[in-house]
């Protein structure tokens, strides 16, 4: 029983989500666990913090259902103790008693990297240049790193890191800083009571998990962080979701996925016994044996793989991302160990705001509408990393296996000879002549000194006007690197996603700087 | 958050002072003496004790939902939510922060009628006489109340850390641990940190052992001052449970709480 008085003055003191905040059609985001909304304080009502009237833009997300679901429950409770600069910021909880729903306030981020990835591969496939500073995926590494350092030295664990959930703010105060989010998975691991597998049979998406939780690993570890971080950083590098893998019957409890694990070893090569030698010791373990031939992958790594995606193997961006993308987790880089890495010492070197005070290239978030969200449901799995549209990528995921094996065994020839390749220009070649055009024609209009980023052909070399000149000099022009992608995802133009390796003829005339980030990989 | 105690929410909102802890109390102890209002919270804390061995609880489940009936009532009167609905509420909501796996509604609610026959009858004469739909409105209440601060921090890691260090003893653990687990019975794990909670049943576990550990404690640089607070905590509180049968005196006891009033009260007849 409860006091009528206690609940009168409860009531008289609790506040209202709609009486603090305007959100009424501003819906962004849509996930597995709720809605989210851009939100503003109501004219007149003063932040509590600092008595002062504030316009800032608030996230709101309401939570799916009624009431305190387990994993709402985590993602508040670890919020509450969450303070980091990389960690989103839990502002207030709103419990609202008569439909028994629960809000969440947050700062507004602006951007995510599945949005700012799907920018640049929608730009790649219209032959169309970003503009971003050479260093910002350096920058965005870092910060990924610092974040999930903060969360793992804290005993958290986030188990559900894809591109996603990494936000970026926009204009203000913390402008170009991440943010991760979506801790409705985390969870304190210190003294897991229940093995974790028990609890939520699948969590992270496919893509992003590490090779010994689709062997049936039963305890999550900081190493599953880790790998998801080594695919974020590869997306970022080439565009592409390094483990790309046709997506179904992601329903089931069973870890083992053949398919996924069929795609990790074809970019990685089949993992050795010395290699991981606990290997042996995974659940699944014998139906690997069963399933795969070691001499089906002879011919890939992840040296090759990235070398398609002009990511030279001496480059210090290839070495880290090896060392996040070990196979065996027990060998695998820490997010402490990252940090230090000669990566982030070398120039660029990271901004604590990652677009190095440029222009912001991406656009800001629509608002969805009840439309937007039907057709959204229909074409999402559930649980789902939302880029590939399923249907299209059954048939690109498989071009694109056959096709790596042939690259595979293309090597160290002075690149494939498959007479479906088509030659592309690459960034720092003359073929840039295509990327000016485009960068002229419209989408980067303004940033006059683009076009002569490429000409310079590397980014050291442009010396354009524009921001270039006030000392962020690390702005590409990529229209140039437009190789006929198609960005099967985005674009249902029936491109195969198979052209992005088709650049590889080009390797030899890479120069050193390439590596550096967004700037050159889209 | 095993690394960050002192960022905490529970360092930083729940550590609570002593004098405000007395203050908040002042509304209940019109009712009954401070030792029955003791009792009382100690009934509960038995009660949760059950209730979560029942469910095949984990102790660190238990610990938790038992630091937030303390919190809860730390703030507000015994009146305002009946305790014996607070107290399955707050396994609930510990069981869920914990990642115990959910308890199922109906499940709770069952062994809540269970404990209260087979177990509690000597305090309760009728039924458990709550049903899903009011536990899940009073967890609403619950973490409201507690500004939506569900870690806590509880002595039990420390101690075995402290225990490790002072090299490993067969009878310690266990003895420190059943002391950690009668703390929950007293006020200290609202008025000191975990870590000085989990010290002072080291120490008086090592009393207890004949164990001559003064330069171990020293060499800790620990303030003794709090943990001798802490020590005496404990031992009123077994001093309180020596000449006490909680089964004769439950009905009572439990007859002097203010009771909630669901209507709108006409007359007040507070005083
Ligand atoms: N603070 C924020 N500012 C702006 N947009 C946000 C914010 N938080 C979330 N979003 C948007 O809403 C989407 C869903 O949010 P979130 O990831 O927290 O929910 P979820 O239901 O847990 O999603 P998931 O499907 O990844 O499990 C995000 O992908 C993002 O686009
Ligand atoms: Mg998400």
């Amino acid at each position: 029983m409860m006091d009528y008085e206690f609940k009168v003055k409860t009531a008289a003191e609790r506040v209202k989500v709609e009486d603090w905040f305007d959100y009424e059609g501003c819906k962004v985001g849509r996930g597995t666990y709720g809605h989210v909304y851009k939100a503003r304080r109501k004219d007149g009502v003063p932040n509590p913090t600092n008595g002062r009237n504030d316009n800032r833009d608030y996230a709101l997300k309401q939570i799916e259902g009624t009431g305190l679901s387990m994993s709402a429950c985590r993602e508040i409770a670890l919020l509450r103790e969450l303070k980091n600069p990389n960690v989103i910021c839990l502002q207030k909880v709103f419990l609202s008693h008569n439909d028994r729903k629960v809000w969440l306030l947050f700062d507004y981020a602006e951007h995510d990297l599945w949005h700012i990835i799907k920018y640049h591969r929608a730009a790649k496939a219209s032959k169309k240049s970003v503009m971003v500073p050479k260093g910002m995926v350096k920058s965005l590494l870092h910060q990924i790193l610092q974040g999930i350092h903060y969360l793992h030295d804290n005993w958290v664990l986030h188990r559900d890191l894809k591109p996603a959930n990494i936000l970026v703010m926009g204009e203000g105060p913390e402008r170009g800083r991440v943010k991760i989010a979506d801790m409705g998975f985390a969870r304190l691991f210190n003294s897991p009571l229940k093995p974790l597998a028990d609890l939520d049979p699948v969590v992270v998406t496919f893509w992003y998990r590490a090779p010994e939780l689709l062997l049936g690993a039963r305890h999550y570890t900081k190493a599953i962080d880790i790998w998801a971080i080594g695919c974020i950083f590869a997306e970022l590098l080439t565009s592409e979701p390094i483990f790309h893998c046709r997506q179904e019957d992601i329903k089931t409890s069973n870890p083992y996925h053949h398919d996924q694990l069929d795609r990790i070893f074809n970019v990685m090569g089949f993992p050795l016994e010395k290699e991981w030698e606990d290997i042996r010791k995974m659940p699944e373990h014998p139906t690997l044996l069963k399933d795969f031939k070691r001499t089906n992958y002879a011919n890939c790594s992840l040296i090759k793989y990235m070398d398609r995606h002009k990511i030279k193997p001496e480059s210090k961006a290839f070495l880290l991302l090896q060392k996040l993308l070990l196979m065996d987790p027990t060998k695998r880089i820490t997010s402490e160990q990252a940090l230090m890495d000669p990566y982030f010492n070398e120039d660029p070197v990271p901004t604590s705001d990652v677009f190095a005070g440029c222009p912001i290239p991406y656009p800001k978030r629509e608002f969805l509408t009840d439309d937007d969200q039907v057709k959204e449901e229909k074409t999402e799995n559930k649980m789902q990393q939302r880029p590939p549209q399923p249907q299209q990528n059954v048939q690109n995921q498989q071009q694109n296996q056959v096709h790596q094996q042939q690259q595979g065994q293309n090597q160290g020839n002075n690149g494939p000879t498959d007479p479906k390749r088509i030659r592309m220009g690459h960034p720092h070649q003359g073929q840039n002549q295509s990327g000016m055009d485009q960068n002229n024609s419209g989408h980067q209009s303004g940033h006059g000194h683009q076009g002569q980023n490429q000409g310079g052909g590397h980014t050291h070399g442009g010396s354009g006007g524009g921001y270039m000149n006030s000392g962020h000099q690390g702005h590409q022009g990529q229209g140039h690197q437009n190789h006929g992608q198609a960005g099967g995802h985005m674009h249902p133009s029936g491109n195969s996603m198979m052209q992005q390796h088709y650049h590889q003829q080009n390797q030899n005339h890479q120069n050193q700087n390439q590596n550096q980030g967004f700037g050159q990989r889209f | 958050m095993a690394g960050n105690f002192w960022q905490s929410s529970h360092c930083q909102q729940w550590i609570v002072d002593r004098q405000d802890l007395i203050r908040e109390r002042q509304n209940d102890l019109q009712f009954m003496s401070e030792e029955e209002h003791q009792k009382i919270l100690i009934f509960f804390c038995n009660f949760m004790q059950t209730l979560g061995e029942q469910l095949k609880l984990r102790q660190q489940v238990i610990a938790t939902a038992s630091v937030y009936f303390k919190r809860f009532y730390a703030r507000n009167s015994l009146k305002c939510i009946d305790p014996l609905l607070l107290a399955p509420t707050a396994i609930f909501l510990a069981s869920k922060v914990e990642e115990f796996g959910v308890i199922s509604n109906s499940r709770l609610v069952t062994t809540c009628h269970q404990v209260v026959k087979s177990k509690f009858n000597y305090a309760y004469a009728q039924d458990f006489p709550y049903r899903t739909n009011h536990i899940l409105e009073c967890e609403f209440y619950l973490l409201e109340n507690m500004d939506c601060c569900l870690i806590v921090y509880q002595p039990y890691r420390p101690l075995v850390h402290f225990v490790q260090d002072m090299g490993y003893e067969e009878q310690l653990l266990p003895t420190a641990w059943r002391m950690v687990n009668d703390s929950l019975r007293t006020d200290v794990c609202l008025l000191y940190p975990p870590y000085q909670i989990a010290l002072a049943c080291l120490m008086m576990a090592c009393v207890v052992m004949q164990k001559d550990t003064k330069s171990w404690f020293a060499d800790i640089g620990v303030d003794m001052e709090k943990i001798q607070e802490i020590c005496r905590y404990i031992l009123s509180f077994y001093d309180l449970t020596k000449n006490y049968d909680e089964k004769k005196e439950a009905q009572a006891l439990l007859a002097k709480m203010p009771k909630p009033k669901t209507q709108p009260s006409r007359e007040e007849n507070k005083h």
